[in-house]
């Protein structure tokens, strides 16, 4: 269990690295562009690191069903939906709602295990766990502070709508 | 309205994407998940970028090449990603992700590293930060 926290937290580190980057590429090249590279660049270093961890082994796809090479699709379902989100609702409430959604909708699967997953039994603890989670979000994103740089990132992305 | 349905899309959208890892990690494993669905995500958005007549990779060059390299974290992030809901479930995974990213995303606001406008650490966002931690010590124990 320890192992899997540990896991989760370097995770969100780099998530939080990551998306900062992104918005640095994003600035100049735009969506689509920064989409592309991002991804591109994901598909290499998860090879390169396949290729240490597991050699050429990595290449051994005996159980691959057709509808894993459709879910890459996910990924840009994603960010067409975030970028039209913070355009429309501005990224503090957007983001608001994305990371509550994803915690919703997170619980949901533990509860139904849907694919195959393990189930884990839905309990009023987890629910209330979650909206603490979520309560925590909203005084986190909306507690005063940090406006001029949203207020900026926001004309960013609308200059950016502007000019594609 | 529709900028609401668009953040809760996003959101389901974020939480499939682990999901899907994992279960497709359990068939071919988890590097090779990472590996394929990053495959497939890039050359959609590269048919985008060339339907749309996207020229804006010209100003790649514009950009300071640390920030180039954003991408390639994903790797380790997958691979974390499909691990921890192995290991701890879904819903615990995406908890921690949430509150280790919002943490990092608030200290370098707070030190303007990576040229972020520095932004001052107030209160309420030391306070949103611990009722996530105790809302993942409530989902847990």
């Amino acid at each position: 269990m320890l192992a899997g926290l540990f896991s989760a937290v370097i995770a969100g580190l780099l998530v939080g690295l990551q998306n900062i980057f992104n918005t640095r590429v994003n600035d100049h090249a735009g969506t689509w562009s920064t989409t592309a590279l991002v991804l591109g660049l994901g598909f290499l270093a998860s090879m390169l690191l396949g290729l240490v961890f597991e050699g050429t082994q990595l290449f051994v796809l005996e159980h691959i069903k057709t509808w894993h090479w459709f879910s890459g699709l996910i990924g840009v379902g994603v960010v067409v939906c975030l970028v039209q989100g913070t355009k429309l609702l501005g990224p503090t409430f957007a983001i608001s709602i994305v990371l509550t959604s994803q915690l919703g909708f997170a619980l949901l699967w533990d509860s139904l295990g849907w694919f195959g997953l393990e189930k884990i039994p839905f309990t009023t603890q987890q629910l209330v766990g979650v909206l603490v989670i979520i309560g925590g979000v909203i005084v986190f994103k909306f507690g005063g502070s940090q406006k001029t740089d949203k207020v900026k990132k926001v004309h960013n992305q609308m200059k950016h709508a502007a000019g594609r | 309205m529709k900028g609401i349905l668009f953040a809760f899309l996003a959101g389901a959208f974020i939480t499939l994407q682990g999901v899907a890892n994992a279960r497709i990690s359990q068939d071919i494993g988890a590097w090779q998940a990472a590996t394929i669905t990053q495959l497939t995500g890039f050359i959609m958005a590269l048919l985008i970028v060339l339907f749309v007549k996207d020229q804006k990779w010209k100003q790649f060059k514009q950009v300071r090449p640390i920030y180039l390299t954003g991408g390639s974290f994903a790797a380790v992030v997958i691979y974390g990603n499909i691990y921890g809901i192995h290991s701890i479930g879904v819903t615990l995974t995406i908890a921690v992700i949430l509150i280790s990213q919002l943490t990092i995303t608030f200290m370098i606001d707070g030190k303007g590293w990576f040229g972020v406008l520095k932004k001052e650490m107030k209160l309420p966002q030391f306070i949103g930060i611990a009722m996530m931690i105790a809302g993942v010590v409530i989902l847990k124990f």
